[in-house]
């Protein structure tokens, strides 16, 4: 195997499976997942090599897809319209109610904010695949939305020519209310899904290009929430921990 | 006039379906005479997000203001959503559980 600049550090693949450092060196000892070395010892792992991990994974599922897929996701997975997204939300929502009581309607109103948000903002304008990957898991708790649209700085460009990275339009995105001569009606969402987390219903983790917001349920969002990553994505993604 | 939201669906999600209700809903208004009051009952409606509520009640409120009353608002994404489009957008909605 090569090494690539684009191959992960130890520390990025730790943080990207949610396991330590020393599992990684046991993992690469046990030949259950091998890293190649540079030069000076230290471990690079090939993103190629993650993905049978990752392909487990209900969020790294779909931000494989959204990072690099060329083709429709899984029939199961996939709304390539509004109607089939909004009756599998609305299915998802019964599910939720009997599972978790009064709190699923917030949950459920976020999910649908951020799904609609997708093809508002991208109908028409699809770069490759149109509509949106859409999965969940009431034992896991955890709902995953993706697209491949043209991701928050492109949209917001449109009415913020000045606008030039990702991270600043994620920002303004999630809090900033937008009106004016915009050339399409501008929807606050994002500012009603930030505040469901503020007031603790669920965390969030939402990335649009090489910007990712990391919300932890009940804690207050500042711009320190949001990082540049070194994964970027063609689009957004959106998960839900309730 | 008594409206029952659930008529128009009830997962009151998209901009695109509260742009159709309000459309739908505008005949009905045409007959409506000054000053009578409108109750909107979200009785049986399972969620409403601001997408929704921004294409069905921001204009409604901007038009009828005070003569509108919104009933049975408890389930909590009608509450939350209702306090964000008044916030937002700088309107008043009178309540009655």
């Amino acid at each position: 195997m090569s090494i690539n600049e684009n191959d992960l550090s130890i520390g990025e693949v730790a943080e990207i499976l949610n396991v330590s450092i020393e599992t990684l060196r046991r993992w690469d000892r046990a030949g259950k997942l091998t890293a190649t070395r540079t030069h000076g010892g230290q471990r690079r792992y090939a993103m190629e090599s993650l993905k049978n991990l990752l392909g487990k994974d209900l969020f790294w599922n779909a931000k494989l897809w959204a990072m690099e897929g060329e083709t429709e996701p899984n029939g199961m997975f996939y709304c390539p319209t509004r109607p089939v997204f909004e009756a599998r939300n609305a299915a998802m929502e019964k599910l939720l109610e009997r599972s978790i009581g009064e709190v699923y309607s917030l949950i459920s109103s976020s999910a649908g904010e951020m799904g609609n948000n997708s093809f508002d903002h991208n109908l028409g304008k699809w770069p490759d695949i149109p509509g949106i990957y859409f999965s969940y898991s009431i034992e896991e708790r955890k709902i995953v939305l993706a697209d491949r649209g043209l991701g928050i700085l492109k949209t917001l460009q449109q009415i913020i020519p000045s606008l030039s990275v990702d991270k600043e339009a994620l920002h303004i995105a999630f809090t900033e209310v937008i009106t004016g001569r915009a050339p399409e009606k501008r929807g606050n969402g994002l500012k009603y899904v930030r505040r469901n987390v503020e007031n603790g219903y669920f965390s969030l983790t939402f990335q649009t290009g090489d910007a990712e917001l990391i919300l932890k349920a009940g804690e207050k969002f500042s711009s320190e929430n949001i990082r540049k990553t070194d994964l970027p994505i063609h689009g957004c993604i959106a998960l839900i921990q309730f | 006039m008594h409206i029952r939201l659930k008529q128009f669906g009830t997962t009151l999600s998209s901009r695109q379906a509260g742009k159709d209700a309000y459309g739908g809903f505008s005949a009905t208004l045409a007959v409506l005479k000054p000053g009578e009051p409108i109750e909107l009952d979200f009785e049986g409606v399972s969620s409403l997000s601001p997408s929704w509520g921004d294409e069905f009640l921001t204009p409604l409120s901007n038009r009828f203001g005070e003569d509108i009353t919104l009933f049975n608002t408890k389930n909590l994404s009608v509450d939350a959503t209702i306090t964000f489009l008044e916030e937002i957008g700088g309107l008043k909605f009178n309540r009655k559980s």
